[in-house]
């Protein structure tokens, strides 16, 4: 059997707040297999972001193990896990986060910049994803001449474009209407089957939960439960 | 770099302004050195072989014309030139026919002699030389005056000078013989020179005495021997004499403006000093608002140094560029164009090599002051703070 993608063994993460000891995470063991979608529910405050936070490497436990893509992340230094984030995971936000003076080409080809490419192969690498996020003839727009949907999927693009095994996507049907919502799952599920790639959603929508194999219930940072989404694994079948 | 222009592009009115006010400030910075450069000009252009012999007492007396012979008998001086300050006002019309004041210096000499130890006096044409040396009446005019003033060679210009009339307060006329202009660039080219014999003879009053005796010694190493021997010499007459080197002669007319200076510098560098806080304090604000981006970029797997450099690099761009247009517009405006605010009062008005360096450590000191914090905040920014923040 392969071994799973994530591992996490009793992580706990605390933050101090006003003198206040809140713990985000308490003791939370968790494995997710390589090729899973994975739609983190809960309500605000069950520790959903920051789980997410820690398995990209954006932040550490304070106890406990973590090892995503086969490298125990507590062995990396800031420099060596800003490296492994470029080349193991991308991220896709609420609030799509784009760089507002750059194009929808030069902010997905941000990501490649770290990489050791061509310029010619960077521009195949960002065709090719804004092509699968269907905004290829739109590549040379800014982000206020693109509508919230057409921004979700840029970001989209750029997480795609360095070919990640991972993608961590934080509410990111938050901002938009019910159709560009839609749209964008549709194509998170595409990537997912057609492309294999590892998601993990975080939402409070059920209907985008619905998308995904598997669904994890957070409540005061413990796995409330996990469930599986029977259209999804229908699908996956 | 794209994303470094991208940072300044972001919110270009604020780059812009940003820019703007350091320019200003450097340009001002610059226009500060340039004035008071041109007061010190004087000093810088003095020759170490040339003394100046004048009234013990001060330059409002005069010392007589016949010390000259005795002043060339003291061993090591080979040349003594009488010099009289004249200060006359020329009133030309314009094009309206409208009269006006002009003002420049003007100095009765003994012509060969002067010309022969001032070499940095220079009179191309050596028709025009013999004219001025064979006409009486005649006179030299510098360059720069000339073209301000549109005055050309065989002009007769009239000039009232407020010390010295001639007999029934007749104004003096010159006969305009050669124009000169000089090969060192920190020498005064607005001066007037004619003869000292025209002068003594026309003038009412004072006959016989003179302002200074400009001397060229043979050993510049000698001048403290020469000088004591010179005033020695007079001790205890009617004109007693003090003899100084050329640098300390023109050193007292800067002196005698140093309050002045010390207010110029104290005004100018606070006023250059808040307007820089105040865009050094607006490059912090910019890179407050790119909190979220900062957040982004370590997302994507930028680095913290690379945070750091993207933060630091803007503010040393702007900077950079305020400089470009601050001191490459005082440069153009004084050193290519060369813009004198006041030719009358600042015969030397050009930005020194001196003003460049100091704008360009102001702009670098800007820009790492209004960018370390920032970028220092910036590169230990955790990507989970930057991304909470709206």
């Amino acid at each position: 059997m392969p071994e799973p993608i994530i591992q996490l063994r009793d992580c706990t993460k605390v933050y101090h707040k006003g003198g206040e000891r809140i713990l985000p995470l308490d003791r939370l063991s968790l494995d997710i297999e390589e090729g899973d979608f994975v739609a983190l529910m809960g309500p605000s405050g069950s520790g959903k972001t920051t789980l997410l936070n820690l398995i990209g490497g954006l932040d550490s436990p304070d106890e406990g193990g973590l090892i995503v893509c086969g490298q125990n992340l507590a062995e990396l230094s800031p420099r060596g896990l800003a490296r492994w984030r470029s080349r193991h995971v991308a991220y896709v936000f609420q609030s799509f986060n784009l760089l507002p003076v750059l194009t929808a080409f030069q902010n997905v080809e941000l990501p490649l910049t770290l990489m050791p490419l061509s310029k010619a192969e960077r521009r195949r690498h960002v065709e090719t994803a804004l092509r699968i996020v269907g905004l290829g003839a739109r590549m040379h727009h800014r982000p206020d001449e693109l509508s919230g949907g057409q921004e979700q999927r840029v970001a989209i693009a750029r997480a795609l474009a360095c070919d990640p095994r991972l993608l961590l996507a934080d509410e990111p049907t938050g901002d938009l209407d019910a159709q560009s919502a839609q749209e964008v799952m549709d194509l998170l599920t595409a990537l997912n089957r057609e492309h294999g790639k590892t998601i993990i959603v975080v939402t409070h929508d059920p209907k985008v939960a619905q998308c995904a194999r598997r669904q994890l219930h957070l409540e005061k940072g413990v796995l409330a439960r996990d469930t599986a989404s029977e259209p999804a694994r229908r699908g996956g079948a | 770099m794209r994303l470094l222009l991208s940072a300044l592009l972001r919110k270009p009115l604020r780059t812009l302004l940003t820019v703007v006010s350091i320019a200003l400030a450097l340009f001002l910075y610059c226009f500060l050195e340039s004035v008071l450069y041109a007061f010190n000009v004087g000093v810088s252009m003095s020759s170490a072989s040339r003394l100046v012999v004048q009234h013990k007492e001060s330059l409002a007396f005069q010392i007589p014309i016949s010390y000259r012979s005795s002043i060339r008998q003291c061993e090591g001086v080979s040349a003594a030139v009488p010099m009289v300050w004249f200060g006359g006002l020329y009133k030309p019309k314009d094009a309206t026919g409208e009269v006006r004041e002009e003002f420049f210096a003007q100095f009765a000499v003994e012509m060969q002699e002067y010309l022969s130890i001032v070499p940095e006096v220079v009179v191309r044409d050596r028709e025009q030389l013999r004219a001025l040396l064979a006409d009486q009446a005649g006179c030299v005019v510098g360059d720069k005056t000339a073209e301000r003033l549109n005055i050309r060679v065989g002009d007769r210009i009239v000039l009232r000078s407020q010390i010295w009339n001639q007999p029934g307060n007749k104004p003096w006329a010159f006969n305009v013989r050669a124009i000169y202009t000089s090969d060192s660039p920190s020498f005064d080219r607005t001066m007037m020179l004619f003869h000292y014999k025209y002068f003594d003879e026309g003038r009412e009053f004072g006959k016989g005495m003179i302002g200074i005796f400009l001397m060229s010694i043979q050993n510049p190493d000698r001048f403290q021997e020469i000088a004591t021997a010179i005033d020695r010499r007079f001790e205890n007459s009617p004109f007693e004499t003090k003899t100084v080197t050329e640098k300390a002669f023109n050193m007292q007319f800067v002196q005698m403006m140093g309050n002045l200076q010390l207010l110029l510098r104290s005004i100018g560098s606070a006023i250059v000093l808040t307007m820089l806080l105040v865009a050094a304090n607006t490059m912090m604000m910019s890179a407050r608002d790119k909190t979220r981006e900062m957040g982004i970029l370590k997302s994507i797997g930028f680095t913290d140094a690379y945070v750091f450099r993207l933060l630091i690099g803007e503010s040393l761009v702007v900077a950079a560029l305020g400089y470009a247009l601050g001191a490459g517009l005082a440069y153009g405006l004084f050193n290519l164009a060369e813009v004198n605010p006041k030719p009358d009062f600042f015969p030397i008005f050009t930005m020194p090599r001196e003003a460049l360096l100091g704008a360009l450590g102001i702009a670098a000191l800007t820009g790492v002051l209004s960018g370390i914090v920032p970028a220092l905040a910036g590169m230990r920014l955790k990507a989970t703070e930057a991304l909470r923040s709206v």
